[in-house]
């Protein structure tokens, strides 16, 4: 429908231009934007192909913006090439805009959900977080209370991910000692996420980042196995988020990351927010980065563990040194007992008896011959 | 004079006992040169024993329990560093998992008995080297474990039992050793508890990331065996000579000695006696029983829901595990410190108001923390918890050795062992309860704080009580002794009530004096 639209509006665009050479460039429009504020209501009207009710909204909105934008075209003949090259400039940007959009948007027939996000900035700048689930329609509206010195009109404009979004510069007026800035954004993909903020004039900015829930603390330390062994690898996501659509295992390897299929090594268990990926028979090259993907309508969420496997010997060197090591302090310290003991015995010829009965188990009342023997042997 | 009066009794009975001793038993000059100078040193700790070292060797005992209860009571708390790798591999639930830590405790506190008997039997050393043994053993084989209740067993009921045999011979070591400088001996080797376990909490983190926990099972394995090591040290006290009565007795038991069924019989006797509820006739021990069960069901809440109630405050994670190894650094230096000044002159022979006015302050401690909110003050609170804990447990076991002597200790700690073994496997879930019910932390503290406050307050009073009797038939004694022309009991040289009241029982009476079998 819009494209339909914006056709024929650009054929008579063309025909117009024809007419009149004098224009040159987008920026003289440009300019010309900033000295008529009513030229926005004229761009919303084009930009707001997302629905019909929306461009509806926009009509029916302060009427008195189309009226006059009608009221300029009649009035002002000069005037009314460069409305048409408006036009032709926001055709382009719904151009743009359609293309850049999803390649296939999932179900065109059906209408994308609609959400409205705003802020009230009171200060220089300030960051939002939005969680999109599911493609949507976004409407964002930013205020800006302004700066000490208030003018009338300032430039507003959008910006994607610190480029500046085109044809989005608007002149924005004081109304109840606000500035407003508002945008629709159709998002339908991964490619559409990112950050996008409202400027006034360079002096304002409110960021809205838009991103698909994030994993939680990432694990720092890798999982350690044993060859041989089967690992459960896991992941998780934090409670407070919305449970995605499914589960993806990816493996890194050296052109990016490989889904990994469930089969006869790996098998996958998925359960809502958690999902787990059991790897049997472990061998040294299932050691490396493994990536859990949680899926929702318009992103996939990427959490990353990594996994070793180690050989059994490594934990077994230790710990024969250990054991080496008690054996040696133990026969030490007994060797030093029998050899003091030994001194004694020679020393004093009847006292040392009683030395020796310290190796027989001496705290109990009443020696047993085999228990003394027992400890003697030793 | 009196001495040669003394010794003059003991001679015939000494010639006789020789009859019965074995080969290699003990000279008759010899044992009672070692008898007199024993009997003149200040303190003698039972005239049926030999004077304790004091010293000399006996560090290097306090060094070997010291190493034991390290490991005794910090095992079961640093293994859960492990169950969360444990728990993801072997697909339980974490109440399971955590199943094994407690299951440790218990057997390590419920095998109180059995290795007191067997302690008494063959000595501390073949004890703690098999307790060590089996430490490691359970480690090892708890490393290729496949199946929750394969952990259960290896780390649970076989460590368990390893470690109780380690608890309780070093405990009795320790009595054995030493007598003067006993509270400071076992302030030492108690101080194994908060060290080890700091010690052992970073080193399992670093065994975790570099050999997963199978690895690091095994290794701690290896390193459980250093309690061999530890046994190694603990050589077996000079064998004392007894006095007539009793060495017949033993003589007529032991005659016929031939044949394991005989050795299986005398053991099942030991074991039998080793439950021995004729303990409870003794009104010290009572006392100090129902205090000992109060504290140990309030003390190791706190210590579970510490970081929990912290993070409720609005601690982060890092911060409030950070609370619990302050308490434990804290930890290691009260305990030595409390046995230092439970040492000293002026509280040694008071000993048991000391332990009180520590168990009073610990639970005006837990009473107090409702009231803090912010993080400094909660550091602060874990400081003073960690100063009351450390001086409970310094003097918890010295307590028990002051009220029983070295004779009877070992059935008493045995008995106090498997008794305590309820209200601490009763105690954190009770409080976690509360905390359920009134989704309040506050609770859990009031309560634990009020019990061992109670317990505190219970043993003072009780206490004033018992060494007033004590004062009493130590008078009566002493005018009966006098008209019969003994010995005066010496006080005040460092000796405790209790011990000088045995004294005087078994110089007065040998046939009347308490056997240990």
């Amino acid at each position: 429908m819009e494209r339909e639209l914006c056709l024929s509006v650009c054929v008579i665009q063309l025909w117009m231009e024809s007419a009149t050479r004098k224009l040159q460039g987008d920026t003289r429009a440009a300019s010309l934007l900033q000295l008529k504020g009513e030229g926005g209501g004229l761009v919303v009207l084009l930009h707001d192909a997302a629905s019909r009710e929306t461009r509806k909204r926009s009509s029916e909105r302060p009427a008195h913006r189309g009226d006059r934008g009608i009221i300029i075209m009649s009035a002002i003949r000069k005037q009314l090439s460069f409305q048409i090259l408006l036009l032709f400039i926001s055709c382009r940007n719904i151009n743009t805009k359609t293309l850049g959009a999803t390649a296939p948007p999932l179900d065109p027939t059906a209408p994308l959900q609609k959400l409205e996000r705003s802020y009230v900035l009171k200060g220089d700048s300030h960051t939002e977080k939005v969680e999109l689930l599911n493609p949507v329609s976004l409407v964002l509206m930013c205020t800006w209370t302004g700066s000490q010195n208030k003018p009338t009109n300032i430039t507003g404009f959008w910006s994607k991910d610190g480029k500046e979004i085109e044809n989005s510069r608007v002149t924005v007026q004081l109304e109840n000692k606000q500035y407003n800035l508002k945008r629709t954004f159709s998002i339908a993909s991964e490619a559409d996420l990112g950050s996008y903020s409202c400027d006034f004039g360079g002096e304002a900015k409110i960021n809205f980042v838009l991103a698909v829930p994030q994993m939680g603390d990432e694990r720092d330390k890798p999982i350690v196995s044993y060859l041989g062994d089967s690992v459960v690898v896991p992941c998780k996501l934090d409670d407070s988020k919305p449970t995605p659509n499914t589960w993806n295992w990816y493996r890194a390897n050296e052109t990016g990351k490989e889904q990994i299929i469930a089969g006869q090594k790996f098998s996958i268990k998925n359960d809502e927010k958690k999902t787990k990926l059991v790897i049997h028979d472990l061998t040294a090259d299932d050691s490396g980065l493994y990536y859990c993907g949680a899926v929702y309508g318009v992103g996939i969420t990427m959490g990353r563990v990594e996994l070793k496997v180690i050989s059994f010997f490594e934990p077994l060197k230790p710990f024969i040194a250990i054991l080496v090591e008690v054996i040696i302090l133990v026969a030490a310290i007994l060797l030093y007992e029998k050899s003091r003991s030994k001194k004694d015995y020679t020393a004093a010829g009847n006292g040392a008896t009683d030395q020796t009965n310290t190796l027989s188990s001496g705290e109990n009342n009443g020696p047993e011959e085999s228990s003394s023997m027992r400890q003697r042997k030793v | 004079m009196i001495l040669k009066l003394v010794i003059s009794e003991w001679e015939p009975s000494l010639i006789h006992s020789h009859q019965g001793d074995t080969k290699e038993g003990c000279r008759d000059k010899r044992s009672a040169e070692t008898l007199n100078e024993r009997i003149m040193s200040p303190a003698p700790a039972d005239p049926l024993e030999y004077k304790p070292l004091d010293g000399g060797w006996g560090w290097m005992v306090v060094i070997g329990a010291h190493i034991s209860i390290g490991f005794a009571y910090a095992t079961p708390k640093v293994l859960s560093i492990f169950f969360n790798e444990i728990q993801q591999d072997l697909g339980s639930s974490f109440s399971e998992i955590a199943l094994i830590s407690s299951i440790m405790l218990a057997a390590m506190y419920a095998g109180g008995p059995v290795s007191s008997a067997m302690v008494n039997r063959f000595g501390s050393r073949p004890i703690v080297m098999l307790g060590g043994l089996l430490c490691g053993v359970s480690m090892i084989t708890a490393s290729f474990g496949t199946s929750i209740i394969y952990l259960y067993f290896c780390i649970g009921v076989i460590g368990g039992c390893g470690l109780s045999l380690n608890l309780n011979a070093s405990l009795i070591i320790i009595s054995k050793y030493f007598l003067k400088r006993r509270p400071l001996a076992n302030g030492l080797a108690m101080a194994g508890s908060p060290v080890f376990l700091c010690v052992l909490a970073p080193f399992n983190q670093y065994l975790l990331v570099n050999f997963g926990w199978r690895g690091s099972l095994l290794i701690l394995g290896g390193l459980m065996l250093h309690c061999c090591v530890a046994g190694a040290l603990m050589r077996p006290v000079p064998l004392p000579c007894k006095p007539p009565s009793y060495a017949l007795e033993k003589t007529v038991e032991e005659q016929p000695n031939s044949g394991n069924t005989k050795l299986k019989k005398r053991f099942v006797k030991n074991a039998k006696k080793f439950l021995d509820f004729s303990l409870f006739k003794d009104r010290g021990f009572v006392i100090y029983l129902i205090g000992s069960i109060m504290f140990i069901f309030g003390a190791y809440a706190p210590i579970v829901f510490l970081s929990a109630y912290a993070k409720s405050q609005g601690v982060e994670e890092y911060s409030a595990a950070y609370l619990l190894s302050i308490m434990g650094f804290v930890d290691m230096f009260v305990r030595p410190g409390t046995g230092l000044i439970a040492n000293s002159k002026l509280v040694r022979p008071r000993i048991q108001y000391f332990f009180s006015f520590a168990l009073v302050f610990n639970g005006t401690c837990h009473l107090l923390c409702p009231l803090i909110k912010s993080y400094a003050f909660l550091v602060v609170y874990a400081v003073f918890f960690g100063i009351g804990f450390g001086m409970v447990f310094a003097l918890i076991f010295e307590c028990l050795m002051d009220l029983m002597g070295s004779q009877r200790f070992p059935r008493a700690v045995g008995l106090v062992t498997i008794i305590e073994c309820f209200p601490m496997l009763l105690g954190p879930p009770a409080a976690g309860l509360l905390v359920d019910v009134y989704h309040d932390y506050k609770y859990l503290f009031l309560m634990c704080g009020s019990v061992i406050l109670t317990g505190g307050l219970f043993l003072f009073v009780m206490n004033i009580y018992n060494y007033h009797m004590l004062d009493k038939e130590r008078q009566k004694q002493v005018r009966a002794s006098e008209v019969e022309m003994k010995l005066t009991p010496q006080a005040g040289t460092g000796q405790t009530e209790p011990e000088a009241k045995e004294r005087n029982v078994a110089l007065r009476d040998p046939e009347n004096t308490e056997t240990t079998d």
